[in-house]
């Protein structure tokens, strides 16, 4: 049953990888629109086999779609060939479920996981034929939501959309929806609607808060308008045992990134690394009970045939009972041929006895993110794993049989020097060396380290989030020192993008002044930033000049302790004192205690829940 | 163990997946069927299946052919419906048999192009002129580099046919283990020799022997 447009068919035969533009997969959900009041087009700003691999869209899918009165459907980002073909021929972007055109619904809910999507987001709205501009959209109708971490500072977005879900959106997302039915039967206005919801815990409406600027460009105040609460706190689902998990999901015909079933076992982390903006947005730590995981694997793999699960979260490692919860699972996974994976290993907690359980990991190669070189600067981003932890690991690598190495870094760290920076290369050669003195090693083998160092991005919410970024020139400095300082055959180096983290750095703490920017960006054909094929750094430039806008008072400028951010009247339960606290602890180089060995007073246990409650 | 040869189509929105999304796909539908089939032996176990012939991208395919191995007698009209069950309706599955000939024995399959057109008759005319040439070249793009192939030979043996708004051609091309012609390639000549850029459905409408009968 093809759902497509009849005209996009013969567009198909034009394109690279048609099967993303076409549907049709086993448990996509098709309802009769008699049936259905609320509309929802999930909109994923990238490609197709990117947003397919994303948990976060199976869960509110599923959760929409189990009330018979709302449809949810699926759109993802044309590639660029497919986008120049619907723009020659005038078919507005479309829904893979019905093929009706994004314009045709109700809500148009983009989820924001990366600064350099938001051309894309304009980009989608404006390939649908939707007003770019919430105050272009006078009807109760064309309402423009999103959510994700992004939706932590959406300020540069402000103006293009009429509400962000601030937090968990299992359930928020519902209620909004919700109201919307009851508005349209009410025969209310658009603005009444918005009026009503951002008196709902997790909802956001920007266009009720005016915002004042000082003349040196920062924040003077925002001003909350007709009842608008002054804080807008995110919203927590408490217990995970209860919060909506789909039992199935559209099961791509076509290869994506992560293709396999994903289930989350927890909420939050426990770790407060003080670079990591996750760490602290999805506070408190909350786990999923055993039981209810099994539940969630088995229902999945039932449905989709897949046989491979991956334990998803933003530390797999801490789940506290996790060689229980494994062998829990493999009463069933290894008569079913199913594997289990891990998103992600801490070095400091990976034993034979773990891999053992988990199969899938292939002998290929495993990946540690040590994040820093030396032991100064892991303190002082607080990531609590020594060289002796990183040693051991390796060691106990090469006994059972890996030779390849893949390190992860991050260069512009606060207070980071050069000597900090090559002794990310010392560390790749400790490795080398511990390989050549581990008398169990694979015989016959060499060993592969690929050091791999990320730029610094300062996020809001964090410690970090006063630090003025390295200019893009220290950057490629001490990336070149990188480079020239290793000799070493068995290291590979690598390195990506000054630019784009300029770029993403921009955004991350951006105001509402950068809305026209963003629109200049999109009027130049400027997507996919996050795309080497399509990343054009000058016409950014050029698009900032033309609006009168130095991006470098958003990315490189240190911020002193009392400016008020774009973000302050957005609450996520991380207390500005306790950032305060960290961020001097960092330039102190002192660790912190995570939150299992001690409670730090981050503020998160304002939403009563998960580890917060529990005694230490 | 026994072999058994499952006939499916390939056609509408799974015309666009590749020859390998296709391995993928039915080794989850075999998996959800619960149906007893053979594992290959390793590191990593994985559901025997073998394909008669991979159909390119676009090219809708009628009475598609793969061999599974079952490890226990099993009804196999009940099992070919269980596994449809499984499937997406574009890709389903139309019989199960035992297979009384090796895929060694496929020399041809038949083709249909839908090719739709304004004057249908001119174009059939036109395609008549440019296969009496005594060479039709056309460039062929491979792994190895491009090459030029004459494809006057394999298309030569058409049937035409007219609607209203289509020419519709039947063609038996060659198709074997060890190579086969594309039927696209005739689009391509028709568009560098003729300068005509066409748009066509491509159905590849079943498998034959050499003497141009079913494959069973």
């Amino acid at each position: 049953m093809d759902m497509y447009p009849k005209e996009v068919e013969r567009l198909l035969q034009k394109v690279q990888k048609p099967g993303r533009y076409v549907g049709g997969e086993t448990k996509s959900v098709v309802k009769d629109k008699k049936d259905v009041d609320v509309r929802f087009a999930f909109c994923f700003p990238d490609l197709y086999e990117i947003g397919m691999s994303h948990l976060g869209i199976k869960i509110l899918y599923g959760a929409m779609n189990e009330i018979p009165y709302f449809w949810c459907e699926r759109v993802f980002a044309p590639w660029v060939d497919m986008e120049a073909q619907l723009r020659e021929n005038n078919i507005p972007l479309y829904a893979l479920e019905s093929g009706d055109a994004v314009k045709d619904f109700d809500f148009i809910g983009f989820t924001l996981q990366y600064e350099l999507s938001y051309t894309n987001v304009l980009n989608m709205l404006r390939l649908a034929g939707i007003p770019l501009r919430s105050a272009d959209r006078t009807e109760l109708f064309h309402i423009v939501v999103g959510g994700g971490p992004c939706a932590c500072n959406p300020e540069p977005l402000a103006d293009f959309f009429d509400i962000f879900f601030l937090g968990d959106g299992e359930e928020v997302d519902i209620e909004v929806m919700e109201l919307y039915r009851q508005c349209k039967k009410e025969g209310r206005d658009k603005h009444n609607f918005l009026l009503r919801a951002a008196q709902i815990e997790g909802v956001y409406v920007p266009s009720l808060y005016d915002v004042e600027y000082n003349p040196d460009g920062t924040v003077k105040a925002y001003f909350p308008k007709e009842g608008a609460p002054a804080k807008v706190r995110k919203r927590v689902v408490n217990d995970m045992d209860s919060a909506y998990f789909p039992e199935s999901f559209p099961v791509p015909l076509i290869d994506i990134v992560h293709d396999r079933v994903s289930v989350e076992v927890l909420r939050g982390c426990i770790r407060g690394c003080r670079f990591c903006q996750a760490g602290f947005l999805y506070r408190p730590f909350r786990e999923r009970s055993i039981e209810t995981i099994d539940k969630h694997c088995r229902a999945m793999c039932a449905s989709t045939g897949y046989d491979e699960i991956s334990l998803s979260s933003l530390s797999t490692n801490d789940y506290g009972r996790l060689n229980e919860l494994l062998d829990y699972l493999h009463r069933w996974t290894e008569t079913e041929k199913v594997s289990l994976s891990l998103p992600s290993l801490r070095v400091d907690n990976f034993s034979p006895e773990l891999m053992k359980r988990v199969n899938s990991v292939r002998k290929s190669g495993l990946t540690f993110a040590p994040e820093a070189g030396s032991q100064r600067l892991r303190d002082v981003i607080n990531k609590n794993v020594t060289e002796e932890e990183l040693l051991r690991t390796v060691n106990v690598a090469f006994t059972e049989g890996w030779t390849r190495i893949k390190l992860y870094f991050m260069i512009g760290l606060p207070t980071e020097t050069m000597e900090d920076v090559l002794e990310i290369v010392e560390l790749g050669k400790k490795v080398v060396d511990a390989f050549y003195r581990n008398k169990e090693k694979p015989k016959g083998k060499g060993v592969e380290v690929s050091l791999s160092a990320a730029a610094f991005v300062p996020k809001p919410f964090t410690p970090f989030q006063w630090f003025g970024q390295d200019t893009m020139e220290t950057l490629q400095e001490k990336q070149r020192g990188l480079k020239s300082g290793n000799h070493s055959k068995r290291v590979n180096v690598s390195y990506h993008g000054a630019q784009t983290s300029f770029l993403e750095a921009v955004f991350a703490r951006g105001d509402r002044r950068l809305g026209g920017v963003l629109e200049n960006a999109l009027n130049r054909g400027l997507h996919f930033d996050g795309w080497d094929e399509c990343f054009d750094f000058d016409s950014w430039m050029e698009s900032f000049a033309v609006c009168g806008v130095d991006p470098a008072f958003y990315a490189t400028r240190t911020r002193a302790f009392d400016e008020i951010f774009p973000w302050d009247h957005l609450d996520y339960g991380i207390s500005k004192e306790f950032l305060q606290e960290e961020c001097r602890r960092a330039y102190e180089a002192q660790t912190t205690p995570n939150c299992r060995e001690a409670c730090s007073g981050c503020g998160a246990a304002c939403f009563k829940g998960g580890l917060c409650l529990e005694k230490r | 163990m026994k072999n058994v040869r499952v006939w499916f189509q390939k056609i509408g929105t799974v015309k666009y997946i590749s020859h390998l999304d296709l391995t993928r796909c039915m080794a989850r539908a075999l998996k959800l069927s619960r149906l007893p089939v053979w594992y290959t032996e390793g590191f990593n176990p994985r559901i025997y299946m073998s394909f008669a012939m991979p159909l390119s991208l676009g090219v809708s395919g009628e009475r598609e052919c793969m061999d599974v191995r079952f490890m226990e007698d099993a009804d196999l009209t009940e099992a070919a419906s269980r596994l449809r069950t499984y499937l997406p309706e574009d890709l389903s599955i139309l019989e199960m048999t035992e297979p009384l000939m090796t895929f060694e024995s496929i020399a041809f399959a038949e083709y249909e192009f839908r090719i739709e057109a304004e004057e249908p008759s001119q174009l059939a005319e036109t395609i008549d002129r440019l296969l009496s040439s005594d060479s039709v070249l056309v460039k062929k793009h491979s792994k190895k580099g491009d090459r030029e192939v004459d494809i006057k030979p394999s298309f030569s043996n058409m049937k035409k046919s007219i609607t209203e708004e289509a020419l519709v051609l039947q063609v038996p091309l060659p198709c074997t283990l060890e190579g086969s012609v594309n039927p696209n390639l005739l689009l391509e000549a028709l568009k560098s020799h003729c300068g005509l850029d066409l748009y066509a459905q491509i159905i590849r409408k079943r498998l034959l022997t050499k003497d141009f009968s079913d494959i069973r």
